[in-house]
């Protein structure tokens, strides 16, 4: 049972920040959810498709960020509860309708949540998506504990409300991807019935509707003023005094708990950090002539507080303040204690060594030897691993140093050795078939390397379509690839239009990729890229090609596959594998390179990984020797 | 033979510089050197430093004399041709053999005889137009699909890569038709201290060839003009004709060879031998005979099956007529002369003769 559905208010339970965020939604009586898959945010929708049927709401995964919040916004305009969440990088695709539904306004409670990754772990960039809610004049809400997140969300919704605009929560990984108490609270009851009456219209009052605008953002400053979520801990009158939001809270509690320093510093918590709530914040620094900002990525509150102190210099006096500027804390990458207590000590003059460095070594030195080596790699049976080693062959074979574009997806990871360094570029969703039609326009410079975009199905219908367009509109020489393994792969297989099926698990209708590529007037060609030899070949006479054309490698993700089929036992046999001798060269073990392939340096042959091996087969394929077996073949 | 060299020189010395010939040698062995449609190219270094690819290569150091006394137990005494038994004129009895062949259908007619007769148990052939202006080799196992791959093709398959392929499976012996560089490949195979199974290729039957065209830019010129997919047959007449006939199944055009010349392979102009001098027999047209072809014995293996095939009257001969021999003599000759010249012009040395390694005396004869 989904833990968002327990109906025992007061009871404490265990949560994932994601699921509090949910939770929040449900205790505010969300009517309407949609999200588009991205690392840390996914779990939100997720979560919430679970339990829809229960609570009669409605999710769904939508083809981008930009639909999926303007999907979100229609509920709302009809008075409905919508929520609809997003990574870092989502946030930039949906800021275009972002920056006009805050003039329009909403109805209905409507609350974004930007899931912003420090230290980008699962992301091609690293943001901080708050500068979103004071470009976009929104009310922004930083959750810094698991019930917080709850609590803050299920607020967002009453606040969103009473103002008529968007309210955005920001989380980040530790919030969203750890867990923690969250305490429940009582389920709604009532239900909300849609009325539209439509919007006020974009054009000769905008400029009206933005100082309205202004004006609601003050109210919700007022509303901030008396903020549950911003609070002060600490001595009385603290010369020295945090000021942090998010998981800065943790971080900045344990360094002064761990310095030894509660009796001399304060923290000032600020859960509502846009706008902010100027006269709570100055009430709590009047003692103060030292402050630290403790934040994760830009130092957006630091210089929000900076020009409140400037404001307020008569009443405050001369304030030194620390944080990224004075190079204290860094702007950018993850937060943790060790660097809050580290720069705290600096300042203060304490002693504090976070780590015995020795200590550490020898930690290292003791469990290196269990380890074995490991590169980002693709999983054992990836579709994408002979995809790379056709696209590799192909271009090649071609001669002409054609190179290729990236994308966003578990296919990134072809800039490394897994894909055998084939991606020149990666940037964001829809920018490697983008960069391509622009590439693939430089003949009359001279420049006539063939060029690849790489995309894949998810991503296709998210952003890669305007650009296949424009390569179509253009005439750009340009052979996109669609890397089809039928699933948004590398944030946990969610579904799209391609699947067949929904965010609930309904049967849906699938949208052709083939046959909009064939509408928008471009020749593809469709392929297992198992079948390397013809994949090869094919992609060689593509490339031969003049204008756009597309190239779809379909094949199944091989880890959903094997979730839902039993996986055939591959192995070796020793007599025919000829190992390191001209005609192999360990070609599966050391050039392929799928982890389900051992080299034994003992018996000097390669060996089959019967944990890590999907069953795929393709080394069977691949192997010269016909070394490699797959059982009942 | 060289030693120590692999697949890394290989496209160094051979690729990158534009000698491949595509035989396909050195393609099928391993997973490294992939082809497609002419073009070969080495995907990934392997890291081998003394590999069959190198060593096979018909591109790569060849020693001409060396490889005569190997195949022909003595070095050549004619340096036009190459060592043989007789130069005859031969055509098929079978007038549908005929019709299909290029010429006189002699290859046609030999290979069904040999694969019939059980001498080999198949054949790497290659099928000139497979809807497709790119030649297909194909492994044939039934003599009835001989003729399916009748009829000439100026582009280059990789021959070789098929009969690796097939030399992995097969446990019979094989036979082989291939042009000249594809038959020396094939006996540097042969020769290699690696092993493969060429030894089991028991009939080599080599054409004769003045030089083959780039698929891509020929491709490009053509694609203008026709459906490159409906070509039925090329055909280059005997002079002073100069011209390439391209029959369709839309009709027939015809090109000035001025106009094709400059889409055939660099390689070819490197290439010493225009009679497949390494084969058991060698075959090609008759200047101004259109039903018949020359047909060059070398080997007693190809005097064999020859000496059967007339008995069960198969093929006919008839004597070279000496205007003819000694047309083939000259343009053989020309060949060599402007492949050294041309070799010399790229080396710029004259002593530096790249793939070829001559004795001096026939070195002196040539220059």
């Amino acid at each position: 049972m989904s833990v968002i559905k327990i109906d025992r208010p007061g009871q404490s339970v265990l949560m994932m920040g994601n699921e509090a965020i949910a939770r929040g939604a449900i205790e505010a009586g969300v009517d309407f959810s949609s999200a588009y898959p991205g690392t840390p945010s996914s779990e939100i929708l997720e979560s919430l498709a679970r339990v829809a049927e229960h609570f009669g709401l409605y999710a769904e995964w939508s083809v981008n960020e930009m639909v999926s919040l303007e999907a979100a916004a229609a509920a709302s305009l009809t008075g409905l509860r919508a929520i609809v969440a997003m990574k870092q990088n989502g946030v930039n695709v949906c800021s275009d309708f972002l920056m006009t539904v805050n003039l329009s306004g909403t109805k209905g409670g409507l609350v974004i949540v930007a899931c912003d990754d420090p230290s980008a772990i699962s992301s091609p960039n690293e943001q901080d998506s708050r500068n979103f809610a004071k470009f976009a004049d929104l009310p922004l809400l930083e959750p810094a504990t698991f019930n917080e997140a709850r609590e803050m969300t299920k607020y967002a919704f009453e606040l969103s409300e009473r103002l008529g605009l968007p309210c955005i929560i920001r989380s980040v990984t530790r919030i969203s991807h750890s867990r923690g108490n969250v305490e429940l609270g009582e389920l709604p009851e009532r239900k909300r019935s849609p009325s539209f009456e439509g919007v006020s219209i974009a054009g000769a009052f905008v400029a009206l509707q933005h100082a309205a605008l202004h004006q609601k953002l003050e109210q919700a400053r007022e509303d901030f003023e008396n903020s549950k979520f911003n609070w002060y801990v600490g001595p009385e009158g603290a010369k020295f005094i945090i000021v942090t939001s998010g998981t800065g809270w943790f971080y900045s509690r344990e360094a002064v708990a761990a310095l030894g320093l509660d009796s001399e510093v304060g923290i000032l918590k600020i859960g509502t950090t846009w706008p902010l709530p100027e006269k709570f914040i100055i009430d709590h620094l009047k003692p103060a002539n030292e402050l630290l900002i403790v934040e994760e990525v830009d130092d957006f509150l630091e210089q929000n507080i900076k020009v409140l102190l400037a404001e307020q210099a008569k009443t405050l006096g001369p304030i030194e303040v620390y944080g990224a500027k004075s190079g204290h804390l860094p702007a950018c990458g993850e937060m943790n204690q060790d660097k809050v207590a580290k720069a705290l000590a600096t300042i203060k003059g304490v002693e504090y060594s976070g780590r015995d460095e020795a200590y550490a070594q020898r930690a290292r030195e003791l469990v290196q030897p269990y380890l074995s080596p490991r590169i980002p790699t693709f999983c054992a049976g990836c579709p994408h691993r002979a995809s790379m080693w056709a696209i590799k062959s192909a271009l090649k074979l071609d001669g002409r140093d054609g190179f290729v574009t990236g994308d966003i997806g578990c296919y990134s990871m072809g800039a490394g050795p897994a894909g055998y360094f084939q991606l020149k570029t990666i940037h964001c969703m829809g920018s490697g078939i983008g960069l391509a039609t622009g590439f693939g326009k430089l003949g009359q410079f001279d420049f006539n390397r063939p060029v690849v975009a790489v995309c894949g199905d998810s991503t296709f219908y998210h952003a890669a379509i305007p650009g296949l367009i424009n390569a179509r509109f253009n005439n750009s020489n340009v052979l996109m690839v669609v890397l089809d393994n039928a699933g948004t792969a590398m944030t946990g297989f969610q579904p799209h239009p391609g699947s067949g099926i929904d965010a609930l698990g309904e049967p849906a209708p699938v949208v052709d990729i083939e046959g909009i590529c064939r509408a928008i007037g471009v020749p593809v060609k469709v392929r297992d890229p198992f079948e390397l030899d013809e994949a090869i070949e094919e992609l060689c006479d593509l490339l031969q090609e003049d204008g756009p054309k597309v190239m779809v490698f379909r094949r199944r993700c091989h880890l959903a596959e094997t979730k839902e089929r039993p996986q055939k036992k591959v192995f070796v046999d020793p007599d025919k594998c000829i190992g390191d001798e001209c005609g192999c060269a360990r070609f599966c073990s050391r050039v392929f390179n799928c982890p389900g392939i051992i080299w034994d340096p003992t018996t000097k042959k390669a060996r089959i990984d019967e944990i890590v091996c999907t069953g795929c087969g393709v080394c069977a394929y691949l192997c010269p020797q016909g070394a490699i077996v797959i059982e009942g073949n | 033979m060289e030693a120590g060299k692999g697949s890394t020189d290989l496209e160094k010395e051979v690729l990158n510089a534009g000698l491949c010939t595509s035989c396909g040698a050195c393609v099928g062995i391993c997973p490294y050197i992939k082809v497609v449609k002419d073009r070969v190219a080495v995907i990934e270094p392997c890291g081998i430093t003394d590999g069959k690819c190198y060593d096979f290569c018909p591109r790569t150091l060849t020693d001409i004399s060396e490889l005569d006394r190997r195949i022909f137990g003595q070095e050549r005494s004619d340096s036009s041709l190459g060592p043989y038994i007789s130069i005859e004129m031969a055509q098929a009895k079978d007038s549908k053999t005929r019709n299909r062949g290029q010429y006189g259908g002699v290859v046609s007619a030999l290979t069904a005889y040999a694969m019939s007769k059980g001498e080999i148990g198949a054949t790497v052939l290659t099928k000139p137009f497979n809807e497709s202006l790119m030649p297909t080799s194909v492994l044939v196992e039934d003599s009835s699909q001989v003729l399916s791959c009748a009829g000439s093709n100026y582009i280059a398959s990789a021959t070789l890569a098929r009969l690796n392929e097939a030399m992995k499976q097969q446990t019979v012996s094989l036979g082989i038709v291939g042009m000249p560089c594809q038959i020396l490949a094939l006996r540097k195979m042969q020769a290699s201290k690696h092993e493969n199974g060429s030894k089991e290729v028991k009939l080599a039957i080599g054409l004769f060839c003045t030089w083959a065209l780039s698929y891509k830019s020929f491709h490009e010129f053509l694609k203008g003009k026709i459906n490159p997919s409906q070509i039925k047959r090329l055909d280059i007449p005997p002079p002073p004709a100069n011209k390439l006939v391209v029959v369709t199944e839309a009709g027939t055009l015809e090109f000035p060879l001025d106009e094709i010349r400059e889409f055939v392979k660099p390689t070819c102009g490197i290439c010493f031998d225009m009679t497949s001098e390494f084969a058991d027999l060698s075959v090609g047209m008759v200047e101004g005979v259109d039903d018949w072809n020359t047909l060059i014995v070398r080997t007693p293996e190809g005097k064999m099956i020859i000496d059967k095939a007339k008995e069960d009257g198969i093929i006919e001969t008839k004597p070279l007529p000496e205007a003819n021999l000694s047309h083939l003599r000259e343009a053989s000759l020309l060949k060599k002369k402007r492949a050294l010249d041309e070799i010399v012009k790229r080396t710029g040395d004259k002593n530096n003769l790249l793939y070829l390694r001559l004795s001096d005396a026939e070195l002196r004869k040539l220059r």
